[in-house]
């Protein structure tokens, strides 16, 4: 899950091209993390130490936490942690964008700093970050684009909770800053009570159909009646979910039933409405969510611009 | 040999209608008749008399609680389950004060299925 986040980072900030994130995120899947990227990461040992262990690697028929024992760098006890390390997940990124030469460890571990100090994550969270804690993840990329929306936080991390148990196990969420979006299909449920909310899914048909087949669990090839309410049910668990949590804290909420439309366009208030653009292994699409449900227009695209 | 039950399932959801019907089938249900909101599910249960109903809450039209209140005051004895997504502490108190037999929350599943079947062939009450 980590691998996601910090992969999207350095997609974003031109560290690495789409081609090689999709093929480290591929490769990470198969990848055995070394240890030299374990130290580095655990701040043990210098990248020039690992240096100087890879190369005496090349004279001597030892392993690298050998070796590093009788450099004095490292102790038994060290050794055994970092094998439990092996299994990181944000380590498997970085043993994959290296073993690629897309960047060097220094180059990673820069940018993994950087990834902390951009999201001000106290060690504590980045902790949790790293070991794929989704409310951490969530809270603080919907905190930092939107301080006044951090009540938006619990519902996306459930979202990704859901889009994780029932559509795709490779998620990354990002608040986007958009306020108009077209939407070949727009599922909505309105949440009413005391906190209401607006909710709906824009996707592609592509992408809709993708979703629908993860939800239905059987391949779904035309966007029918089907497929609508596997998309529609996915949306309306989720929300379901949603009010079973907020009742449990004594807040009781409803639900109105869900609306699908086709080939629209919606638009909602840049103050009180959140759009999340949400990536997956099967394609992208938006979450978004409005706490004032009657500000949100939705309007049939224009007929030139729609898709047949 | 084992009674086999006719149930009626009314949820407004095709995907829910046809997952809930192949569950239904594995258990050997005798008839499955399909509703998608409340208003069809009354005429259905008062022409079918079924042995169970499995009731979504949130539809369009007649919702699920609005059907429920309607189908026990004509027949007090039937046996409504409520399957809802939205298991909040308001809806299930609502629904077991309308008379609603159980409360299943959603997804479903065949061993919630086939457990609430097993219950209504042993004629327990669910909830006591």
């Amino acid at each position: 899950m980590f691998s996601q986040y910090f992969g999207h980072y350095l997609l974003n900030n031109g560290l690495i091209t789409a081609q090689q994130l999709k093929t480290a995120l591929d490769l990470q899947k198969t990848t055995h993390v070394k240890f030299g990227v374990i130290a580095v990461d655990e701040g043990l040992l210098t990248s020039k130490q690992v240096e100087e262990i890879h190369e005496k690697q090349k004279q001597l028929d030892k392993r690298f936490g050998e070796i590093a024992v009788e450099l004095g760098y490292l102790s038994n006890e060290q050794v055994e942690i970092m094998l439990s390390s092996q299994k990181k997940n944000h380590l498997l990124l970085a043993q994959a964008v290296v073993d690629q030469n897309y960047m060097t460890i220094e180059e990673f571990t820069k940018a993994l700093n950087e990834y902390k100090r951009v999201h001000s994550l106290s060690d504590e969270k980045f902790e949790a970050i790293k070991s794929g804690d989704i409310d951490a993840i969530v809270g603080s990329l919907v905190q930092m684009n939107h301080t006044e929306k951090e009540g938006y936080a619990e519902y996306v991390s459930l979202f990704v909770k859901n889009i994780v148990r029932f559509i795709d196990d490779e998620v990354y969420v990002e608040a986007s800053e958009a306020n108009n979006v077209e939407a070949e299909w727009l599922v909505s449920q309105e949440i009413t009570g005391e906190e209401p909310l607006w909710t709906a899914i824009a996707a592609d048909e592509k992408v809709f159909l993708e979703i629908a087949s993860a939800f239905a669990e059987e391949e779904l090839t035309d966007a029918d009646e089907l497929a609508q309410a596997s998309v529609s049910e996915f949306l309306n668990l989720h929300n379901g979910i949603f009010l079973v949590n907020m009742s449990n804290k004594g807040t009781e909420l409803e639900m109105k039933p869900q609306k699908v439309d086709h080939a629209s366009a919606v638009s909602v208030s840049k103050e009180n409405a959140l759009c999340v653009s949400v990536q997956t292994s099967k394609g992208s699409f938006q979450l978004l969510l409005s706490y004032l449900p009657e500000s949100v227009v939705v309007f049939e695209k224009p007929k030139e611009n729609q898709t047949v | 040999m084992q009674k086999q039950l006719n149930v009626l399932i009314c949820d407004d959801s095709a995907l829910i209608r046809k997952k809930l019907k192949n569950i239904l089938e594995v258990c050997k249900c005798n008839s499955i008749e399909e509703a998608e909101d409340g208003h069809a599910a009354i005429q259905k249960a008062k022409e079918t008399k079924p042995d169970l109903i499995f009731m979504d809450i949130v539809m369009p039209g007649k919702d699920g609680m609005e059907a429920l209140e309607e189908i026990m005051k004509e027949n007090p004895a039937m046996k409504v389950v409520m399957a809802s997504s939205a298991g909040t502490n308001s809806y299930l108190k609502q629904a077991l004060d309308l008379g609603a037999y159980d409360f299943i929350q959603k997804p479903i599943t065949l061993e919630a299925i086939t457990a609430i079947i097993e219950k209504v062939i042993k004629g327990e009450s669910a909830h006591v």
